[in-house]
């Protein structure tokens, strides 16, 4: 079962007189999410990332293309949808006279929620995003942190089956980020929630997310989960040696090996499988004369993938 | 069978009370509300403005040596002028406020409707369009002997009622500009009032004004209103039917309004400025 399911979508800016500047923010974006999953989106500043969000969201009307969540469509349903899904982003304000029980309440009062169901919800995300200390502050004097934990709880007034996370971690300390982190995975694991985010952090995503779409240029280059995105790349794994007396020259020209780089005493080697390559350089070393006085292997990260497909 | 095999997949949305109609409405009154009481600036526009302005006008009736009625016809239109004033700021608020602390786009995340926002704001620009129209009958009837009540509690009733209802839509009007126009269009808030009251013959019978500009005045609610009150101190009418023309233009345009700002936002997610107005 899809909680999302968009298909082809198309979106471009005017600006300027007349229009006349027109920037394609989105070049047929297409992806689906399963009910209950957390699914990253990645990609380079500009690449269209919120924009996607925000059609999803249905902030925003693409110019053409089609999209349903939860079955229903989010231009013809747009209003029944929205009582079932919600959103936060990391730079996100609010009123700067309420305090957060007021902003909990006001948005849950257009949610539709009220009398005791309200009251006890406001307490419990007051008391889950650890904003009790706060009660009595106006949201200008909040911290950063704060205001972050605040659009989160803000975001969960509803409940929502489907939330959309916009950088939900942008410029937070780590400690909170982490906090923040371990509370998104709570929600899916107690709630089911499906959870769609935006984040530039790679260890973010790798943590959370089930699946990974990068987006560049309004297009989404790749989809899969962070273990297929690594090996889709083909990067290969890197085995780093420490030899003595000298790097052999042919080690470039062994099978399997795809780069060498040699940094001070240590030898970067590209292979396309560790597993297979290692035992054969191993070999192919001792039979040279070579011996290695230290051997690691390293596997791709993430941010290996993220730059290989930003470039 | 694909499409039935769709249909069967979508999940069905719970029936929501009709409660919730009320709650929406009534969120915007408690946000409106809120800022109202914790902000200084609102008890300012509240007491300062309306005071000073019964005060000055009071003085030159005073000064021009003007008998009651000609008094009671400048005071009627001071009081016009503050009342609708204070209450189309409330309706303009409902969006002025998200502008202003960049959070538009959570608003307009949420299943409301026009009817919500306008109306929850309105109902505080009532309120506090009432609490105006108290402070200056006080100052006008202590300072100037004027008597508000002097045509009648019922077309007082009307009269506050057409005043309150211009604010509605003129506070749509705003809200729709802002949408459209972005910050630019803010300033709209204070100057569109000005411009609509200048019209309706504020100060002054309509009959003053060029003939071309008396057409378009024919066209503002509040000139119906302001004429109709005005008869109950003894002023000839210059329009028949004042009250039930002035009441069906407001509807009329309560609708044309609502419509417009409805096309506003629908433009916004358009074109992006609703997001825009959230960075």
């Amino acid at each position: 079962m899809l909680a999302v399911d968009a298909r082809d979508l198309r979106k471009t800016f005017t600006s300027g007189w007349w229009g006349r500047r027109r920037t394609e923010a989105l070049r047929g974006a297409s992806l689906q999410v399963p009910r209950g999953a957390i699914y990253g989106l990645l990609g380079p500043n500009g690449a269209g990332k919120t924009t996607l969000l925000s059609i999803l969201a249905t902030l925003l009307l693409p110019d053409s293309g089609s999209a349903t969540i939860l079955g229903h469509d989010i231009v013809r349903e747009a209003m029944a949808i929205r009582r079932r899904l919600n959103m936060a982003s990391g730079n996100a304000s609010f009123v700067w006279s309420l305090r957060p029980a007021e902003v909990l309440t006001f948005y849950g009062g257009l949610y539709g929620l009220h009398g005791p169901v309200l009251r006890q919800r406001v307490e419990r995300l007051i008391d889950q995003c650890e904003l009790g200390p706060h009660r009595k502050t106006e949201y200008n004097a909040l911290s950063t942190g704060l205001k972050q934990r605040l659009a989160l709880a803000k975001a969960l007034i509803n409940e929502p089956e489907v939330l959309f996370l916009d950088e939900p971690t942008l410029g937070l300390d780590p400690d909170v980020s982490i906090r923040l982190r371990a509370q998104i995975a709570t929600l899916r694991r107690e709630r089911g929630t499906t959870i769609i985010l935006t984040t530039h952090y790679m260890r973010e995503a790798d943590e959370l997310c089930d699946r990974i779409a990068f987006i560049k240029s309004g297009q989404i280059l790749a989809e899969g989960t962070p273990d297929e995105l690594k090996r889709q790349i083909r990067i290969g794994d890197v085995v780093v040696l420490r030899l003595e007396p000298v790097v052999p020259a042919a080690l470039a020209d062994q099978p399997g090996v795809l780069q060498v780089h040699v940094r001070g005493e240590q030898v970067e080697c590209a292979v396309d499988s560790s597993e297979k390559r290692l035992p054969e350089l191993l070999r192919w070393l001792h039979e040279q004369g070579v011996l290695v006085r230290d051997c690691q292997v390293h596997e791709p990260e993430l941010e290996d993938v993220f730059v290989e497909f930003a470039r | 069978m694909n499409s039935l095999a769709e249909a069967l997949a979508r999940e069905p949305l719970p029936r929501e009370p009709w409660s919730a109609e009320l709650v929406r409405t009534w969120a915007f009154a408690y946000r409106n509300i809120i800022m109202a009481r914790r902000n200084v600036f609102f008890v300012f526009e509240l007491t300062f403005w309306p005071g000073v302005a019964m005060l000055s006008h009071g003085l030159l009736t005073r000064f021009l040596h003007l008998d009651a009625r000609m008094t009671a016809f400048i005071l009627v239109g001071t009081v016009a002028l503050s009342a609708v004033q204070i209450c189309q700021l409330d309706v303009a608020y409902a969006v002025l406020f998200d502008i202003w602390s960049k959070s538009m786009k959570h608003q307009f995340l949420t299943p409301i409707g026009i009817r919500h926002l306008a109306l929850g704001s309105w109902l505080v620009g009532v309120a506090r369009g009432v609490v105006v129209f108290l402070l200056m009958a006080g100052i006008g009837s202590w300072s100037f002997g004027f008597d508000f009540i002097g045509g009648g509690p019922g077309p007082l009733a009307l009269f506050l009622l057409g005043c309150f209802l211009t604010s509605l839509v003129i506070g749509l009007l705003v809200c729709s500009l802002v949408l459209l126009f972005g910050t630019r269009a803010e300033t709209s808030a204070w100057a569109a009032v000005n411009f609509v009251v200048m019209l309706s013959g504020i100060y002054y019978p309509i009959s003053v004004l060029p003939g071309w500009v008396q057409t378009v005045s024919a066209f503002v609610p509040l000139t119906y209103f302001l004429d109709a009150f005005r008869q109950g101190y003894g002023f000839e009418p210059h329009y028949s039917h004042a009250w039930l023309r002035g009441f069906v233009l407001t509807a009329f345009y309560v609708a044309l309004a609502h419509w417009g700002l409805a096309a506003a936002i629908t433009r916004s997610r358009r074109t992006g400025l609703l997001l825009k107005l959230s960075e």
